[in-house]
């Protein structure tokens, strides 16, 4: 006969081992891009009594972890990225309700357009996907966006970062002035402003105030967490 | 002698990527597309005319039935000229089925410095300065620009950068504007150039080059600048840059059909304005680089759609503008010697009537002056291979391989007199010995490029002073009330 401490430990053990495997699945599951298998692992998690902290924190995380080492490396490429982003972002938006405080995983929320007179999409597209797939909710204004549809975004949303995308030369200096704008609403330093595109430059967004520049999405989230790290 | 009928001396080894079969399922894909799923078109004087020309209109969608496409493409020209402005004839172009003329691209927002090598934001100086260099390029057979000048007024570069391109070639120029007030003010400065606007209709002295966006949205401006075109009769270019996994398939033919179907909405808005106006299609047809999430000009992707798109185009019965001499590196080097000379070789062999973006580096974020320079030598090359072999009794030459028999040469023979000079020439690459190479300084091919170039830029004035002073008073004037323009809108 067991006694009623043995009982335990071996139930303990038990649901352990039930745990790691639910959350090295879900990595890997999320690694794979598989959006709807992974929906399917992480709603028996959870009723399986799993920990939405630490699905988010020891199986998703670890799993976008792994995908961007993955990216940098060249082992996996941009729409098999995407797809894990996407899935990330989904899970996202199942776990978030049942988070706790101290659960962070909420990286934050993100604002992101293309400035007024600008068509051009595809690299906000991409930057706006790989933070959510970092676990940020990312409201995505589309192009063409006047300055005041900015602020506007940043009053309602309050998020902790607006990035900001201009392809062209031309619409360049929108950018500044939508953080200028910021600024007269007084509402500059709620937000770290990144901002990208083919022709801007480091150099640029030191020129407008902008507080952070990308060269490419891949190392936007890299560069957007560091500095908020920092920060703290 | 037998005689032949249906002689044809000289056949150019144009190649084919497409099968009949083929080409008919991708223009179907077209058809398909353009009748269910439709264009977004951003403008309601252009949806009103489709309208009227009997396609459905849902919100800002556009449905277009296969027999108005059909129509379109029977109503455009087979031919159409476009002459230089100082009634020099040599330099005429002539858009016909596989005739190629070779050009820069137009807007990148950086130059390579032609004095330090190095990358700065594109100037106004520039535009001069590259027009000139290719006045005197044998094998640029019209003209862009590298860039958009940084250093005037906002708004306002395109209208900069025609008015001194004009004036410092008699290359044809194919120009760009942001909006109508731009790609007005060009036809203006083009009728200034022309003499009248009589004169400019008969005799167009530039192309108009527009956008637009993929997947098959015709934007305000873009359209709209279409339209203008049209009414004023101006040859223009309506054409998408399409990404391959990113705007398009990743498939090449599905990539084939978007691209078709985007650019048809220009041909047809121009024909229904004018018929036989004419209106070239093709644009930059290349890839997503999925690791470094770059449009690649530099992919082998990039002259095989090119090359397919070539062939859809001519099956339309329209005139293509393609893509080559260009190169993803950021330094003149051996990828982009390499990547330009396969993208010109295919552009060449397609038959793409004309073909833009030598002198584009860096993915197209680049202007480089040199690339272009270089690019004129492959050009040269290339079109030596297109012109093929030519075969005829002279040429075959029996007698006088007869008359010199086993053994013997040829270097005395009226025949080699001749026929040497159809070699081809080259200007930049080496063929001197090792001896005379090292006594010339031991020059690589990156040496002699630099210093072709700068001596263009030293020594080729262009026509710049032989623009009639009345047309350089107009253009003046343009480029004042574009100004004001600018400061009424501020
Ligand atoms: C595709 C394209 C178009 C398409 C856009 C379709 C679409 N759905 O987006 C169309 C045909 C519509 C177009 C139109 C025009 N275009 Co355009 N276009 C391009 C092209 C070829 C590729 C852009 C692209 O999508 N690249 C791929 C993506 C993945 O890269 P990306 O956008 O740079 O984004 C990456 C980074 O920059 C960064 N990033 C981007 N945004 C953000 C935002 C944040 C917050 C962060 C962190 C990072 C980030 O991350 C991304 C991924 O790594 C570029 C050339 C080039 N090499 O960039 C020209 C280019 C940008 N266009 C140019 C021009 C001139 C135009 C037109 C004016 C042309 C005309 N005459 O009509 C119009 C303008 C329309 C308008 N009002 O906006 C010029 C700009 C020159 C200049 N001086 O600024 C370029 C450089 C081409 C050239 N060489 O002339 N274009």
């Amino acid at each position: 006969m067991l006694t009623l401490k043995e009982l335990l430990i071996t139930y303990n053990h038990k649901y352990n081992s039930i745990m790691s495997t639910y959350l090295s699945n879900i990595s890997e599951t999320l690694i794979s891009g598989k959006g709807d298998e992974l929906k399917k692992l992480i709603e028996s998690a959870v009723n399986d009594g799993a920990n939405p902290g630490e699905i988010l924190n020891q199986g998703l995380l670890p799993g976008m972890d792994a995908v961007g080492q993955k990216w940098k490396d060249g082992d996996m490429f941009m729409p098999e990225v995407l797809r894990s982003a996407k899935a990330m972002s989904n899970s996202m938006d199942y776990l978030r309700p049942m988070l706790k405080e101290g659960d962070m995983g909420n990286a934050g929320t993100m604002v992101i357009g293309t400035v007024a007179g600008d068509l051009h999409d595809i690299g906000k597209d991409l930057a706006a996907m790989m933070f959510e797939g970092a676990g940020y909710k990312v409201i995505n204004l589309g192009i063409d966006q006047p300055g005041e549809s900015f602020v506007n975004a940043v009053k309602e949303h309050q998020p902790n970062i607006l990035g900001m995308s201009a392809l062209l030369t031309t619409t360049m200096p929108r950018m500044g002035e939508v953080i200028n704008s910021l600024k007269e609403a007084g509402i500059r330093d709620q937000v770290t402003v990144i901002i990208g595109g083919a022709p801007v430059t480091e150099e640029y967004a030191g020129e407008i105030g902008a507080d952070l520049y990308a060269p490419n999405a891949g190392s936007a989230v890299e560069i957007t967490n560091e500095f908020l790290q920092q920060a703290q | 002698m037998i005689s032949r009928t249906n002689y044809t001396t000289q056949q150019s080894p144009h190649f084919e990527i497409l099968s009949e079969n083929q080409k008919e399922r991708i223009f179907n894909g077209m058809m398909r597309t353009l009748q269910y799923t439709g264009a977004h078109v951003h403008h309601e004087g252009a949806r009103e005319l489709f309208k009227k020309a009997g396609c459905k209109i849902d919100g800002i969608t556009v449905y277009f039935p296969p027999e108005l496409i059909q129509q379109a493409l029977a109503s455009a020209p087979v031919v159409t000229e476009i002459f230089p402005w100082d009634g020099d004839d040599s330099k005429k172009i002539t858009i016909e089925k596989k005739r190629s003329y070779f050009g820069p691209g137009p807007t990148p927002p950086n130059f390579i410095d032609t004095d330090t090598l190095e990358r700065r934001k594109y100037l106004r100086k520039d535009a001069s300065l590259v027009a000139r260099v290719c006045d005197a390029l044998p094998n640029m057979g019209y003209v862009q620009s590298l860039g958009s000048i940084s250093d005037v007024t906002n708004g306002l570069a395109d209208v900069y950068e025609f008015a001194d391109m004009v004036r410092n070639t008699t290359t044809p120029i194919m120009s760009w504007s942001f909006d109508r007030n731009g790609c007005r003010d060009i036809h203006h400065m083009g009728i200034a150039m022309a003499g009248s606007e009589e004169a400019f209709r008969h005799k167009p002295n530039y192309v108009f080059y527009g956008e637009p966006i993929s997947p098959l949205v015709s934007d305000f401006h873009a359209i709209d600048k279409c339209m203008y075109c049209a009414e004023h009769r101006i040859p223009q270019v309506y054409s998408p840059c399409a990404i391959g996994g990113g705007t398009v398939p990743a498939s090449h033919a599905g990539q084939l059909v978007v691209a078709l179907s985007e650019s048809m909405v220009g041909v047809i808005a121009s024909q229904l304005i004018n018929p036989g106006t004419c209106v070239i299609i093709g644009g930059v047809q290349s890839i997503l680089d999925m690791r470094c999430s770059i449009y690649s000009y530099g992919a082998p992707e990039l002259s095989l759609l090119s090359a397919a798109l070539t062939e859809m185009v001519h099956y339309c019965n329209l005139p293509m503008y393609s893509t080559a001499g260009c190169t993803d590196t950021k330094k003149m080097d051996m990828q982009s010697a390499m990547e330009a000379s396969l993208s010109i070789n295919a552009a060449m062999m397609s038959g793409a009537n004309f073909v833009h973006d030598c002198g584009y580096t860096e993915s197209g974020l680049t202007g480089d002056i040199f690339q272009t320079v270089m690019d004129d030598e492959l050009i040269g090359m290339a079109r030596i291979i297109e012109q093929g072999v030519e075969v005829n009794e002279d040429t075959l030459a029996v007698d006088v391989i007869h008359n010199t028999g086993p053994g013997g040469h040829y270097l005395y023979e009226d025949h080699t007199m001749e026929h040497f000079r159809n070699h081809w020439m080259p200007t930049l690459m080496d063929r001197n010995s090792y001896e005379a190479w090292e006594e010339q300084g031991r020059k690589t091919m990156k040496d002699r490029v630099i210093e072709k170039t700068r001596d263009l830029i030293e020594n080729h004035e262009g026509p710049i002073n032989k623009v009639p002073a009345k047309a350089n008073e107009e253009i003046e004037k343009i480029l004042e009330q574009a100004e004001e323009r600018i400061a009424q809108t501020a």
